[in-house]
């Protein structure tokens, strides 16, 4: 869904870091990381375990709060809110997020009715004929019914668990969904079903929801941007037609590849895009590209950190050698 | 939302299939594993979760099972394993590993055959290792105990296969417990203690299910490689297709406690012939990065143990016919090696006329 | 080190209508913990107990307080059931009439215990680090006293009243309960649906009114249980020892510690009251144990058996660290 290069993002992610854990724990899982945002767009973040893109959803949504930069969600700070403006914050609704596992994130002992109205009671709505037709309301934007209302989660499906639990952000009317891996745990034909009721919501409400997934191609299906996290920072960020016919960063053609099935007519192999034996040291040190260590196309340069510079438009990546990794890919033994 | 039989299946689809494939079964090696007509009961025989299934493994090759949740692969596998789960019995049918019968093994039996001529992996590899003990001790365990190798040799033993696994350091990694070892480290430590012993069969039971992408195709890189070293044969179960095609010589297709169809990879993915295997494959990320829409199967598999007259799909069939619902449906053969269990198999290949009729 | 992260193993699912799987296979466990044998027997010893509290007086043979000087030291018979004491007072009745004041006492104790130690017990984990510090510090110290000198000091404080006695073990119950009420509502208040009703803007009590208080009651029931029967015990402690007690009113542990004055000349009779008392403590430890048992098999509805059967087959629903990146929130 194009926007308007003068149009506001509706949420600011402003060179944000983030640290986890306390004393000779902490870790940091992100770092200097810049993410915009629009209304009415579907984007898609991808990343391995530990690349922290969990974390940054988590940042959004209030419950880690970064330690440096911050987070602006139409024009206000949240990230910078603390306790009860918080709670107002959050009860007006503007950010909601679907955890990944539903098993985890609903509680065991409510019905579905409860668990789907608990948000618009926390608001105060207290007549039962209201809160009711909201619930259903919210149900049916999932596929759901009545039937389901006065089940407990252990009573109803995986498939029916997530959309549940898509129902209880809905029912809030946010402004910006974010869900965390919403389809690993289930089939590719419940995954499908899913993905495309998150695409009708999109269409319907004008929601833009930020997909946290690792599998790239059903992303393709539904992502307007795809933005691509390493190690705790973004390497890729654009238009996810153009990334995935020809990605710009070696991690990207790296996952890209990885995935089943589709490598063959992948222009890169497995082989021309991991780093062998032959290939020379990578630069290492705190200051290095995130991606050094796995990457066969260092050079003297990659010892910095590589910016998140834009190539095209709305299209950025963060790599020293994004003119030419591609050609020395086609040079390597497939 | 229900399948649209007019679109063609993916291009990339046909060719992807079996060109991962590096090197066929041995010539002249002889059948691994045969299971003939296996029916498994569950909760002490209350319902029949495994109906009728028959599966060759011959040595060398690898076959993927490939199906839904509560489809019925994960309990083949262990019935092939001997490792039912409390409750679970074989009711009929006989499994034979190497030329014995092996369905109804004494426990002391299955403790021979286990790790010297069957290995296993499993999903999650670390509820699988003692999480006090370091992984190289319990791979020299397992050498000590069943190749009786001397303290000495079997560590070094240890290290090699660490590196055949494609362990950095294996020294090191030696020397370390589970928690401080990543997902897929685990996966191959669990795949060093597989085929320390060279058995000829190895069960890998969706191994890669909670890896990364760019680790799952590492570890079924190692799995190619170490057919291709050792003429191991694998027996590989997974829900996705995708990769059961990528990797596989031949595929089983479960759907509710039955084989609906079984064939070489490269027929399964271009000529498939059952309704369901056909929307598997529209359903399954088949690796088209451009928009399009996603498919969908309508309505859901049948309750485990669920008897159904007739055809178990037939309720979410899009070519059921009347006769579909009544007896029971043989499988039959419709090509080299590919057989199916379908009235309307032979029609199959003209589906797209038939719903368009 | 190397990173240990790594995504949390796929569930593999359908649209299929089947329930969770357990993860950890449990034996099967009567459905209500009604029917073990255990409970009811327990139950009905506690049901009889109950009924000498309330009505013990009433219900008693014989005055407990008459004096017989030609009945001393009589064995069970027909007139008197339990046999007479050093004063010829009938036995029975006076362990009937006694079980009031003891019970009474006991509970008085283990509601004081309950109010000052379940309360503190949820509320810490919400008020912050810093109230939690200094309870549990307050929780340690309490723990090192011993409560009969406790108790002994109080009644020199305040006057030789079992139930100001009673006041003191109540404080000291106090820590269990705060121990116990903690640690279960940690659990339970760092669920991810707790973080879900925290981004719907929900209040610290709303959390704890509706995920959290439902989940720790069980826990603190069986604490209650056993809480009960270490009061009791300690009732017929003090009253043993002579504390509280205002002769000629029975109490157990008056009654036990009169018994063992005059072993030599009655060698069965302190058996009678040791044995109510370890009965009745007996029964509640083991209602306590059953309920323990009962609520730490799981929360989750359990799908049909067979389904359960074919899901055990497949591997582990989750990994046993989870994501542990992301639940380490600081």
């Amino acid at each position: 869904m194009p926007t308007l290069a003068s149009t506001p993002p509706l949420l600011a992610v402003e060179s944000v870091d983030v640290v986890l854990g306390r004393g000779w724990r902490a870790r940091k899982v992100l770092s200097h990381v810049d993410l915009q945002i629009w209304p009415g767009e579907i984007v898609g973040l991808v990343g391995e375990t530990g690349s922290g893109k969990t974390t940054l959803a988590r940042t959004v949504v209030g419950l880690v709060n970064p330690r440096r930069g911050r987070v602006v969600f139409d024009g206000l700070p949240i990230s910078a809110l603390r306790r009860r403006a918080r709670r107002a914050a959050r009860r007006r609704g503007h950010v909601q997020l679907v955890f990944q596992d539903p098993l985890r994130s609903l509680d065991p002992d409510l019905t579905v009715a409860d668990i789907v109205g608990e948000g618009l009671r926390i608001r105060g709505e207290r007549d039962r004929e209201e809160l009711r037709g909201r619930v259903l309301d919210a149900l049916e934007k999932v596929g759901l019914d009545a039937t389901v209302l006065a089940r407990t989660p252990g009573q109803i499906s995986g498939g029916q668990r997530q959309r549940v639990s898509i129902a209880r952000a809905l029912a809030v009317g946010p402004r910006l969904l974010i869900c965390d891996e919403p389809v690993s745990a289930l089939d590719a034909s419940s995954r499908n079903y899913v993905l495309r009721l998150l695409d009708e919501l999109r269409n319907s409400l004008g929601l833009p929801i930020v997909i946290i997934s690792h599998d790239l191609s059903s992303l393709a299906g539904i992502a307007d941007r795809v933005v691509v996290l390493y190690g705790g920072r973004i390497v890729e960020d654009g238009p996810v037609g153009r990334v995935f016919a020809a990605p710009r960063h070696p991690y990207t053609a790296l996952l890209m590849a990885s995935a089943p099935s589709v490598r063959h007519d992948q222009p890169f192999s497995l082989h021309q895009l991991r780093r062998s034996d032959a290939d020379p040291a990578p630069p290492d040190g705190p200051d290095a590209c995130v991606f050094a260590a796995r990457c066969p196309f260092t050079a003297d340069a990659c010892a910095q950190q590589p910016p998140l510079a834009a190539v095209e438009g709305r299209w950025s990546v963060a790599c020293h050698r994004r003119e030419e990794w591609m050609a020395l890919a086609q040079d390597r033994n497939r | 939302m229900v399948i649209d039989n007019r679109s063609p299946l993916p291009d990339v689809v046909t060719a992807g299939a079996g060109a991962g494939v590096s090197q066929g079964p041995r010539p002249g090696a002889g059948e691994v594993l045969r299971i003939d007509d296996l029916h498994v009961t569950v909760h002490d025989g209350a319902a029949t979760a495994v109906r009728g299934i028959s599966l060759r493994v011959q040595a060398g090759e690898i076959v993927g099972l490939v199906g839904e949740s509560g489809s019925g692969k994960t309990l083949t596998c262990r019935a092939a394993l001997g490792v039912l789960p409390p409750g679970c019995a074989i009711e009929q049918g006989t499994v034979s590993f190497a030329g014995h019968d092996v369905t109804a093994l004494s426990q002391r039996d299955w403790e021979r055959v286990h790790g010297s001529h069957m290995g296993a992996v499993f999903q999650d590899p670390a509820s699988y290792l003692n999480p006090t003990i370091t992984v190289g001790h319990q791979l020299t365990e397992v050498l000590r105990v069943k190749r009786r190798l001397a303290r000495r040799a079997a560590r070094r033993r240890a290290t090699e296969l660490f590196g055949a696994v494609g362990l950095r350091e294996p020294e090191r990694v030696f020397h370390q417990i589970p928690a401080e070892l990543s997902g897929g480290m685990l996966q191959r430590v669990m795949i060093a203690i597989a085929v320390s012993c060279d058995p000829q069969l190895l069960v890998a039971d969706e191994p890669t299910t909670a890896l990364d992408v760019t680790i799952q195709a590492e570890v079924i890189e190692l799995l190619r490689q170490l057919r291709d070293q050792r003429g191991m044969a694998v027996l590989f179960v997974s829900h996705d297709l995708a990769l059961i095609t990528e990797l596989c010589d031949r595929v089983v297709v479960f759907y509710a406690g039955e084989v609906v169809e079984s064939g070489p990879a490269a027929e399964i993915t271009e000529r498939p012939r059952h309704p369901y295997t056909q929307a598997l494959l529209r359903v399954a990320s088949v690796g088209d990065f451009g928009r399009r829409e996603l498919e969908v199967i309508a309505g859901q598999p049948p309750q485990v143990g669920a008897n159904i007259a007739g055809c178990r799909f037939a309720e979410r069939c899009p070519v059921a016919v009347p006769a579909c619902r009544t007896g029971s449906i043989p499988s039959v053969a419709v090509g080299d090696e590919h057989d199916v269990r379908c009235l309307r198999a032979e029609d199959a290949r003209n589906v797209d006329q038939l719903v368009a009729r | 080190m190397t990173t240990t992260a790594r995504r949390r193993p796929r569930a593999q699912r359908g649209l299929a209508q089947r329930g969770p799987a357990q993860p950890r296979q449990r034996p099967a466990r009567p459905r209500s913990v009604l029917r073990l044998p255990s409970v009811r027997v327990a139950l009905v010893i506690l049901a009889a107990v109950a009924i000498l509290t309330a009505f013990g007086s009433a219900l008693a043979p014989q005055n407990p307080l008459t004096i017989n000087a030609n009945a001393l030291f009589q064995g069970p018979g027909a007139h008197h059931l339990l046999g007479t004491d050093y004063l010829g007072r009938d036995v029975l009745s006076r362990l009937m009439a006694g079980t009031r004041l003891s019970v009474l006492t006991a509970l008085e104790a283990v509601g004081i215990g309950l109010v000052l130690g379940a309360v503190p017990g949820v509320a810490t984990v919400f008020l912050g680090r810093w109230f939690d510090f200094v309870a549990n510090r307050i929780t340690d110290a309490l723990m090192t006293l011993p409560y009969i000198f406790f108790a002994v000091a109080v009644t020199a404080a305040l006057g030789n009243n079992l139930a100001h006695a009673m006041i003191a073990v109540g404080i000291l119950l106090a820590p269990f309960f705060f121990r116990v009420t903690r640690a279960a509502t940690l659990e339970h208040a760092r669920a991810q649906y707790v973080e879900a009703a925290e981004l719907l803007g929900a209040s610290k009590l709303h959390i704890i009114r509706v995920h959290v208080l439902r989940k720790v009651l069980p826990n603190i029931a069986v604490t209650t249980a056993s809480m009960t029967a270490a009061a009791l015990l300690a009732v017929s402690f003090l009253t043993f020892l002579g504390i509280g007690v205002q002769p000629p009113a029975p109490t157990w542990g008056g009654i036990l510690s009169s018994d063992l004055d005059y072993l030599s000349q009655a060698p069965w009779a302190p058996f009678i009251p040791g044995a109510l008392i370890a009965i009745t403590v007996g029964a509640l430890n083991a209602l306590a144990d059953a309920f323990r048992d009962r609520s730490s098999a799981g929360s989750l509805v359990t799908a049909d058996p067979v389904t359960r059967a074919v899901i055990h087959t497949n591997s582990s629903l989750e990994s046993a660290d989870g994501d542990r990146q992301s639940q380490s929130v600081a």
